[in-house]
């Protein structure tokens, strides 16, 4: 799964800053102890000084042992390889019953004649319980420093991206088809965002302008294409009262007819499809959808004289809608008429509607191909080369419009299309 | 009868005037908006067909100036604009028709023919083709002096028929015709080969013999 900026973020600096403050803490540690080394070394070293200048100053007043300070020996064994090197040793106090650590350091040398050697002694165990309340500390602080940036970080990344997100959410609502305006913020105190916004404003003003051309396009196109279209049509109808009609000519003129026809029609759902585009059907009113389609299929009722298929209705009455009348009845002329259409003889068309839903049933032949392209334009089903491709398109745009849903299913022969008007 | 016809499309206009002179009506044209007023002011029209997109000017400007005359003249806009709102306008500003293009003459000459009735036929609304009796205020057909019983469908069919008699009628213009709501997606045009079917059985019933006929796979015609 894809993690936030923000959390993606905080996840690097978790996984790092401990990495680099484990490091930290190691390079600290050796640090320390080796100037608490160096240190017992100047500290012995000094001892050493301040006795032998103690020695030098007054021989007979000075005691040869302290416990944990010194050891004093008049000429004695000259062991060379103690002499010069810091040891560790430990000693017993019986007081306290326990071992302390002491490091000491053994020195040869001859005053008045005598030579002497001179052991001192420093107590490792101070250094060592500073070395760990050192490092302690010092484990609270890095720790403090882990939660601060983490928190600083997450707090201030979300107001940097703030604007990013306000973009985001603008274009993730904008839908081109509504028409409406994108108003992005100009000055977002960012000059990434602000390029972004720039950016996206120009993009989506350059993308609109060719969104509303190609409606004009088309819009203009299908009105010029109208004219001849009925000029074909005129003078078709003068033709086909040509006395001297030959069964021959009769013939082609019928197809041309037809295909002329077709082409009219193609050409006025095309125009109307721009048209809803375009928001040219704004008005609304309350209709009775009951009446609508009870009237429609009256209609095909007395359309099919001979052999119909069968029509059931479940209409609950007075289902009311608000929309544009024109919308509405392009949505169930089509989709009623095409369950007419797509039929197969003896065959039959169910029409349920309730102030929910509207549901149509019809048997027919499966689709071919894709179905979740059904609505697209100029999809079509195999036989029905008469149709325009246009109507489901027009539903599914209408539907749109008023947010219906609408879907489409096939099982044991059977076509359902169910257009939901309540959502939820 | 006198008709006006505005329409900037020449070729549609020949056809328009063509069809209608075979009518016998008496047709002028104007091509453009002025030529349009100028011929408004000079004449008085039983029908005026207009065009709405003129050069010069609009139609429904032209068709506010003539209501403004008080003129009485019955107006059918023909339009390649087809929404709702346009037809309203048009019917508003005193259009006594709307027809959509590309629109069949037959439909054109029907509409013509209703409008003229409805305007200047006061009370004797009846259409006489051959035996055949059409009382329009009633909605009846009459063959001979009995009664037709057709369903609303084949009264208007028939109707249309004898309005465009001895003239061939496409089945595009017949279904176009009959069918009254705002589908033009039809399943197939044998509904008005049936709807055909059911009129002349019941004509013949009532002794009206091979009066529609058809030709070929075009159309039909009513023919005395």
């Amino acid at each position: 799964m894809n993690k936030t900026l923000i959390q993606k973020n905080t996840r690097y600096l978790l996984v790092w800053l401990p990495l680099v403050m484990l490091l930290g803490s190691m390079i600290f540690y050796l640090l320390m102890s080796a100037h608490a080394h160096h240190m017992a070394e100047e500290q012995l070293g000094l001892k050493q000084k301040n006795i032998r200048n103690a020695l030098a100053a007054n021989p007979e007043m000075l005691n040869t042992h302290i416990t944990g300070e010194y050891d004093l020996v008049k000429g004695g064994p000259v062991r060379g390889d103690l002499l010069h090197k810091q040891r560790d040793t430990m000693i017993y106090y019986p007081t306290d019953k326990t071992w302390v650590r002491f490091r000491i350091l053994t020195e040869q040398f001859v005053i008045n004649d005598q030579t002497y050697q001179l052991t001192t002694y420093i107590s490792s165990k101070e250094i060592a319980h500073l070395i760990i309340k050192v490092f302690i500390a010092e484990i609270f602080v890095f720790i403090l420093l882990l939660v601060a940036i983490v928190v600083i970080n997450q707090k201030s990344s979300g107001l940097l991206w703030k604007p990013f997100y306000a973009t985001l959410k603008k274009v993730r609502e904008y839908d081109i088809v509504k028409d409406q305006s994108l108003q992005l913020a100009q000055q977002t105190g960012i000059a990434e965002f602000d390029q972004l916004n720039q950016v996206i404003t120009r993009l989506i003003g350059n993308v609109t302008l060719a969104y509303s051309n190609q409606k004009q396009f088309v819009e203009n196109a299908s009105h010029e294409i109208q004219t001849p279209l009925a000029i074909i049509r005129s003078k078709l109808d003068l033709l086909i009262n040509n006395t001297d009609l030959t069964e021959e000519t009769a013939g082609l003129l019928a197809d041309i007819t037809e295909a002329n026809d077709r082409l009219s029609q193609m050409n006025k759902n095309l125009l109307l499809l721009t048209k809803i585009d375009n928001n040219q059907f704004p008005d609304q009113s309350d209709i009775d959808l009951s009446s609508a389609v009870e009237k429609l299929l009256n209609w095909y009722q007395d359309y099919y004289e001979e052999t119909p298929p069968g029509i059931e209705r479940s209409i609950q009455a007075h289902v009311r809608v608000k929309a544009n009348v024109s919308l509405i009845d392009i949505l169930i002329n089509n989709l009623i008429s095409n369950a007419f259409i797509h039929n197969v003889p003896h065959g039959y068309v169910h029409v349920r509607l309730n102030s929910r839903e509207l549901i149509i049933e019809n048997t027919g032949h499966p689709i071919e191909g894709r179905t979740d392209q059904l609505f697209e334009r100029f999809k079509k089903g195999r036989e029905q080369s008469k149709t325009t491709g246009l109507g489901l398109s027009l539903v599914r745009r209408i539907c749109q419009i008023y947010q219906y849903r609408l879907t489409y299913s096939y099982s044991d022969n059977i076509h359902r299309v169910t257009v939901l008007f309540e959502q939820g | 009868m006198k008709l006006l016809i505005i329409e900037d499309e020449r070729s549609l206009l020949a056809s328009i005037v063509q069809y209608f002179n075979q009518e016998k009506f008496l047709c002028e044209t104007a091509e453009s908006f002025e030529e349009g007023i100028r011929k408004i002011e000079d004449f008085q029209y039983d029908c005026i067909i207009l065009d709405i997109n003129l050069p010069g000017g609009s139609g429904l400007q032209l068709l506010k100036y003539l209501r403004q005359d008080k003129s009485r003249d019955g107006v059918i806009i023909i339009s390649a604009r087809d929404s709702l709102d346009d037809k309203i306008a048009g019917l508003d500003i005193g259009a006594d028709d709307y027809l959509t293009k590309p629109f069949h003459l037959p439909e054109l000459h029907a509409r013509v023919k209703a409008l003229v009735r409805r305007k200047y036929a006061e009370g004797a609304n009846i259409l006489e083709v051959g035996m055949l009796k059409a009382d329009l205020a009633s909605r009846t057909i009459l063959s001979g002096n009995q009664p037709v019983p057709l369903s609303k469908i084949e009264y208007d069919l028939l109707l249309f028929l004898m309005t465009n008699k001895n003239r061939v009628v496409s089945r595009q213009a017949i279904a176009e015709h009959i069918h009254d709501g705002p589908s033009d997606q039809f399943p197939s045009f044998d509904f008005v080969y049936s709807h055909i079917k059911n009129v002349k059985k019941k004509l013949k019933e009532k002794g009206c013999y091979e009066i529609i006929h058809t030709v070929y796979g075009l159309g039909y015609k009513l023919a005395l």
